[in-house]
């Protein structure tokens, strides 16, 4: 018998090979494919394009605000930097989340290790800019260690507490302790109120999931608390803001503006590019983005976007509900933790239900080293988030003889 | 043998890793929740902002973005007066780093209008700041920062520009360095246009800049051609007071009032008093017709020889003659008529009228800047008559311009306004100053001036087809106590269209000088006239008068009573035929 040409099966065999992305397709790539958890990968890239819609309606207010005598820059000066910063941050994120399990923990850790060296090292040969060093670095090439050191600690702090499952006598506790205190010093010493309230947000996270007890937990908030009014009574920056949020007291400037810029384009936006209260705005581009996006597409658009974040958090636990291996469990849901309590912190800032912390919105504010970060911290969700779908999934939720 | 031991901590077994797994899982939904539960707090939160708080127009939004200065526009909403964040550079004299005398140099190059040495000079004053230039370029201060010297203080601040220069000046007057008005509509609507409430809109006034540009041309071409001192005009809509253009020459650019000399900065239309000559001989006429002095257009008076009176001799430029009618001494511009007509009238009647007219007060307007009146200071037999047509009684421009639009309007007085009637600026009732009848009469005989087929003073300036009508006005300017014989104050006062009138034009020029083209003559007729038909038929469509030839003024009653002498009169021309065309 006679074989039939291959060539007779074109566009579902490509010269003899199974089809792209499909189940046969054993390349790398579609291996990551048929991993990767889809529903995720989507949601980030519709994220990725509501960022850059905003950063190109905000990036003219921004360019406003930042051009004097001396440098003036074009309107959409903001809007090509963040191509840039994309085209730097896909590729990041593509190639972490290629990344096996185990290369990626180890990675991270070493990481870490590097990028708690380089915070130590920012108030030393740091950048001072708006009276806090945070940047380190030359040129194009510079960067804010506290945020690329976010998403790895909390890799490695999952990776300390997940120990416990092999050892139960490893004093994990007081070392992610010790280790946290040491980058909220330093941060302070910046000083980055914001980045260091997020470093113990996520210790605190990470522990209540790791499954420590509750009194202890009932204990910390507590402290937090005794913290905060601390705090109050005894640092006076923090006074200052936290006066300015409670009793609108001082300078109300910014959030004044933010609200009059969420509000002028009611339900419906005022349209792409018609907004007019943003160039009022101090950073539009970045803390600021959500009142930028309300102007224009609306508190609809506003409630849409905070759907989004919810929606990536709730994927990733869910998913998780399913997941034995206590450090990917930790390390994921740290990781979305992180994710999702920026983007909250960012939106409750923008709506005055927060006092305002220099923190961007996830994949939409604009900003270099941020985004490099983010897309490496969602890089790494991915990267552990990958796994076989039919391996574990649930008796009760499989239709066989169904394709796919 | 302990060393291989476990320690009994170490051993997990199946059952607890179960467990803990569990617990993890359950804290998992936990954050989730509280996750949820946050989100939940921002969505209501937006809802509640939504719902409650309300969309942008509620909103007492928008100070940040409202101008420092509300703007000004025309009654078509172009742009008169706004308020931009320029550029200033300033100096700090006490916080100079670089040496002082390479800045000073290189501040030289870039702003010459102090020498390197000034400069020096200013960077080691005591001062603790300077201004070195406001409202400068982009350009400039990039080249002023490239300097980089900490003494030296870029900022932007709000600076009120006139974007069309020069157009509407005095109209629109100036802002002091503060961003105070200090004259003009500036003045008047200060309060207005810095009221947070307010300020975000801007006040429409009544000129239209279209015509407001026309008429700047055509008075200036004017008073450029006759070498004239000065010029005012004005165009007023008869029915609402408002001033659709309003220009005073010489002008200059409010953007920069220091750099023009004081003169030029007085409004010639509200603040200079000028006898207006002939043009009075309508109100005279208007208030013998309505008082009953003069009952028929028929009535003759004696014009055959100059009228003496004690010392004074009243008479005719060109004398007649003869006995002349209504509207012959009125095409003709007899002052020994009117002379006679105001003697009848008596001081009182006449006095009386004035003071209907607004004569006795200076010109209602909001502007602040205007001159009151001057009358005679004492009224025998001959004031009486030579006030009757214009001398010895001196008016701003914009008192006649009210006056006359009273007469033609159906007897009825309004103010004048520079603000856009509307609901915010209702047209107030007015008072009546002569009867629906004889402002019908007013309107026949004021178009017959200009009808070329009555060969009146203001044939010049009829444009076919607009229906103009009005009266010329030559004076003797008035100097130092006396008159210059050699000098006129020329004026045109007209109404356009006159079968239904709409709008007041008039134009004076003070002091026009003679052209060859002009054969000498430096009378109304002969400046101010072809000026005033120009202006007509550049702004009447745009002013919506359509020129209409088959429509006029009915003047069969008056017309029969012009006598021409001669049926075949001969063609004058040349000097003769300006001879003939004297006021």
């Amino acid at each position: 018998m006679k074989m039939e040409p291959v060539t007779a099966h074109k566009g579902r065999f490509r010269r003899g090979k199974p089809p792209r992305l499909g189940r046969a397709d054993r390349s790398p790539l579609g291996r990551w494919f048929w991993e990767i958890d889809l529903v995720l990968l989507a949601l980030v890239t519709v994220l990725i394009g509501i960022g850059l819609i905003a950063v190109a309606a905000a990036s003219p207010a921004a360019g406003v605000r930042y051009s004097d005598g001396a440098v003036v820059f074009p309107p959409l000066y903001y809007f090509y930097r963040q191509c840039l910063w994309l085209a730097i941050g896909i590729p990041v994120m593509f190639v972490v989340s290629m990344l096996p399990k185990e290369m990626a923990r180890r990675l991270s850790l070493l990481g870490a290790a590097v990028f708690i060296v380089a915070l130590a090292a920012t108030p030393i040969i740091g950048h001072q800019v708006n009276g806090a060093k945070r940047w380190i670095g030359v040129g194009m090439a510079q960067i804010q260690p506290s945020e690329f050191l976010k998403p790895l600690y909390v890799v490695a702090l999952a990776w300390l507490l997940s120990l416990k499952q092999h050892d139960r006598t490893l004093p994990v506790v007081p070392i992610s302790l010790v280790g946290t205190a040491v980058i909220a010093g330093i941060l302070m010493k910046q000083p980055d109120f914001g980045q260091t309230i997020m470093f113990l947000l996520m210790w605190t996270a990470l522990l209540t999931l790791s499954g420590a007890p509750m009194k202890g937990l009932a204990a910390l908030a507590g402290l937090g608390v005794a913290a905060v009014v601390s705090a109050y009574l005894f640092y006076s920056v923090a006074r200052l803001r936290i006066d300015n949020f409670l009793f609108q007291s001082g300078d109300t400037y910014q959030v004044d503006s933010a609200r009059r810029t969420l509000m002028h384009g009611g339900l419906f936006g005022t349209g792409p590019g018609a907004g007019t209260m943003k160039f009022k705005l101090p950073e539009p581009h970045t803390d600021y983005i959500f009142s930028v996006i309300g102007e224009e597409f609306g508190l609809i658009a506003c409630l849409a976007i905070a759907l989004i974040y919810v929606a990536i958090i709730v994927r990733v636990f869910v998913k998780l509900l399913d997941e034995e291996d206590s450090f990917i469990l930790l390390a994921a849901a740290g990781l979305a933790t992180q994710f999702g309590a920026q983007a909250i912190i960012n939106m409750a800032v923008n709506l005055q239900l927060a006092p305002s912390k220099g923190m961007t919105l996830p994949f939409i504010s604009y900003g270099g080293s941020s985004m490099v970060a983010l897309s490496m911290g969602f890089g790494l969700l991915l990267a552990f988030t990958r796994r076989n779908p039919y391996l574990t999934r649930s008796p009760y939720v499989v239709t066989w003889n169904k394709p796919r | 043998m302990t060393g291989l031991v476990a320690r009994p901590d170490r051993v997990r077994l199946a059952g607890q890793r179960q467990q803990s797994l569990a617990l993890v899982h359950f804290r998992l939904m936990v954050v989730m929740l509280l996750f949820l539960g946050v989100v939940g707090v921002i969505a209501l939160r937006l809802l509640y902002v939504s719902i409650f708080v309300g969309g942008g127009a509620s909103t007492p939004a928008g100070d940040g973005l409202l101008p420092a200065r509300g703007d000004i526009v025309d009654r078509n909403g172009v742009p008169l007066a706004t308020t931009i964040q320029a550029w200033s550079i300033g100096l700090h004299p006490r916080q100079l780093v670089n040496d002082a005398m390479e800045v000073s140099e290189k501040l030289a190059q870039l702003m010459p209008e102090h020498s390197a040495a000034q400069y020096f000079a200013m960077l080691h004053s005591n001062k603790s700041f300077i201004y070195l230039r406001r409202r400068a370029t982009p350009e400039l201060v990039a080249q002023v920062n490239a300097i980089g010297e900490p003494a030296l203080a870029l900022a932007q601040e709000p600076e009120r520009l006139y974007p069309q220069t020069t157009l509407a000046a005095h109209v629109l007057g100036w802002t002091d360095i503060d961003g105070r008005g200090v004259f003009g509509m500036e003045k008047v609507l200060n309060n207005r246009l810095l009221d947070p409430a307010k300020r975000g809109q801007p006040v429409a006034l009544s000129i239209d800049t279209r015509v407001q540009a026309a008429l700047e041309e055509e008075l200036s071409a004017a008073k450029d051609k006759f070498t004239a001192a000065a010029g005012s005009a004005l165009v007023m809509d008869v029915h609402t007071g408002e001033v659709i253009a309003m220009v005073s020459l010489p002008t200059f650019n409010p953007n920069d009032p220091g750099a023009t000399g004081i003169d030029s900065l007085r409004n010639n239309v509200t603040q200079s008093v000028y006898e207006l000559g002939s043009t009075f001989k309508a109100i005279t006429l208007a208030n013998a017709i309505d008082s009953g002095v003069v009952t028929s257009m028929a009535k003759k008076y004696d014009a055959t020889a100059p009228l003496q009176i004690g010392r004074f001799k009243i008479h005719d430029e060109e004398p007649a003659g003869r006995w002349l009618d209504i509207p012959e001494m009125f095409t003709k511009s007899s002052n020994i008529v009117t002379a006679r007509i105001a003697d009848e009238l008596g001081q009182s009647r006449e006095t009386a009228m004035f003071k209907k007219l607004g004569f006795g007060a200076p010109p209602e307007i909001e502007l602040t800047a205007k001159a009151k009146p001057l009358w005679p200071t004492y009224w025998g037999r001959t004031t009486v008559m030579t006030v009757g047509f214009g001398h010895g009684i001196a008016v701003t421009p914009l008192n006649l311009a009210i006056s006359y639009a009273a007469l033609v309007n159906g007897g009825t007085y309004h103010p004048a306004t520079l603000i856009k009637r509307g609901p915010d600026n209702p047209v107030p009732t007015g008072h009546r100053v002569i009867s629906e009848a004889t402002s019908a009469r007013i309107r026949q005989l004021l178009r017959l001036v200009v009808l070329p087929a009555a060969d009146g003073t203001g044939k010049k300036a009829d444009v076919p087809g607009f229906r103009l009508g009005g009266k010329t006005g030559t004076a003797e300017k008035a100097q130092g106590g006396g008159y210059n014989k050699k000098l006129n104050v020329s004026t045109f006062a007209g109404v356009f269209p006159m079968d239904d009138p709409k709008y007041m034009i008039m134009m004076t020029l003070d002091g026009p000088h003679a052209t060859a083209d002009t054969y000498g003559w430096t009378t109304a007729a002969w400046v101010v006239g072809p000026a005033i038909g120009r202006t007509i038929s550049r702004i009447g469509p745009l002013l919506g008068v359509i020129p209409d030839v088959s429509h006029d003024v009915d003047e069969s009653d008056l017309l029969p009573l012009l006598w021409h002498p001669g049926i075949a009169k001969p063609k004058l021309t040349g000097a003769a035929a300006a001879a003939h065309d004297k006021d």
